[in-house]
């Protein structure tokens, strides 16, 4: 019985000094995590959408949402928005930027785990270059060859996005 | 001084913890894929390792023999937890490419091996150094595999393309080709352990 009580207190105090360092850590840690996050989306954004000075998240229902992008005056330019996918082994992720006209001006993805080598060429400019310039139908993008379902997912998820957008942005200023 | 200074060695040939050792196998199959990985991992573990083995000779009289496990695990996790923070704070892009294998530290054989095998029975500088040594070790054997790799598997090093000479063999960028490279590489350091005996 002696026994127990003494384990227990051993092992109480262990875990309270840890969480007590943990909590220290947290707290020193986590206002450089929030602004390591805003500054990578604000960069990926900015990535989408070169023209653009400013952006503005807009909900458009619970969880989806786009980004409305203005340049340095105020003058709205056009929309940011992420799009996903099922491709051939992960969820692809892709953020894209989009004139008020519809065109397309660049994407990037933001995450994907396709198989290396093949699934993973997504990512590269190669690919994701073609996407500038083009309205929301896409033609004439073409997918990667041995990587169809990867090329397709990010295809079909911009396409299909775009249009939604295009729709809720066409009457802005 | 000297015996300390052969304990900080050890770990990184004799007792190499990946090739002599083979001990923590599996961060070392996933994340040797660039050799900028294989080096942030080296170095959480290394801090993990360093972390952990001092506190645990520090405190090794006042835990008692039955609960030394979950006293061990806590101490580890608790530095894993610390490194995982000032990754996500400091170096997000490298935290978002080892992903969950950070985390994973906490059960990797290597920490609590030296835990159990080393830091409880010796002094705090000889398990420091012993920690050192061991996560010197751990990070020298995965920036070996992940060289040999992100060569074979990307056609890259260090992350540049250096010739565009050879389509890259895809399986070296997976885990099959990790176990390769490590069956391998074990093989030729036997062989080369025999021939010297």
């Amino acid at each position: 019985m002696k026994e127990i009580v003494r384990y227990g207190f051993v092992l109480t105090l262990i875990c309270a000094i840890s969480a007590g360092l943990l909590a220290g850590a947290n707290m020193i840690t986590k206002p450089k995590i929030a602004l390591q996050k805003a500054n990578e989306e604000k960069a990926a954004l900015e990535e989408v959408m070169p023209q653009a000075e400013k952006f503005e998240a807009v909900k458009i229902s619970e969880d989806s949402q786009y980004y409305k992008a203005f340049d340095k005056s105020g003058i709205f330019l056009g929309a940011a928005f992420k799009a996903s996918a099922k491709g051939y082994s992960s969820v692809i992720e892709v953020l894209a930027g989009m004139l008020k006209n519809g065109t397309i001006t660049v994407i990037k993805v933001v995450s994907q785990s396709e198989t290396p080598g093949l699934g993973s060429r997504i990512a590269e400019a190669k690919f994701t270059s073609q996407f500038s310039g083009k309205d929301s139908a896409l033609s004439g993008v073409q997918a990667i060859s041995g990587a169809t379902i990867s090329s397709r997912a990010v295809i079909n998820a911009v396409k299909q996005k775009a249009q939604e957008i295009k729709i809720l942005i066409e009457n802005e200023k | 001084m000297k015996k300390l200074f052969q304990e900080f060695i050890k770990g990184i040939i004799r007792e190499n913890p990946t090739f002599v050792l083979v001990l923590g196998l599996c961060p070392t199959l996933a994340v040797s894929v660039s050799v900028a990985n294989g080096l942030g991992m080296g170095i959480a573990a290394t801090f993990v390792l360093l972390g952990s083995s001092v506190i645990i000779s520090l405190v090794k009289k006042f835990i008692p023999d039955q609960i030394r496990i979950p006293c061990y695990i806590v101490v580890i996790a608790t530095f894993v937890t610390i490194a995982e923070l000032c990754m996500k704070a400091y170096s997000p892009v490298l935290d978002r490419a080892l992903g969950i294998y950070v985390p994973l530290i906490v059960v990797n054989c290597i920490v609590l091996g030296r835990a159990e095998a080393f830091a409880c029975k010796n002094s705090v500088a000889a398990s420091f150094f012993d920690g050192l040594g061991m996560g010197v070790g751990f990070t020298l054997a995965l920036m070996f595999i992940s060289l040999i790799r992100e060569f074979i598997g990307a056609g890259k090093i260090f992350g540049h393309t250096l010739i565009n000479a050879f389509e890259p063999v895809a399986v070296f960028g997976m885990p099959s080709g990790a176990l390769l490279v490590i069956g391998l590489l074990l093989g030729f350091f036997n062989y080369l352990k025999r021939r010297k005996a």
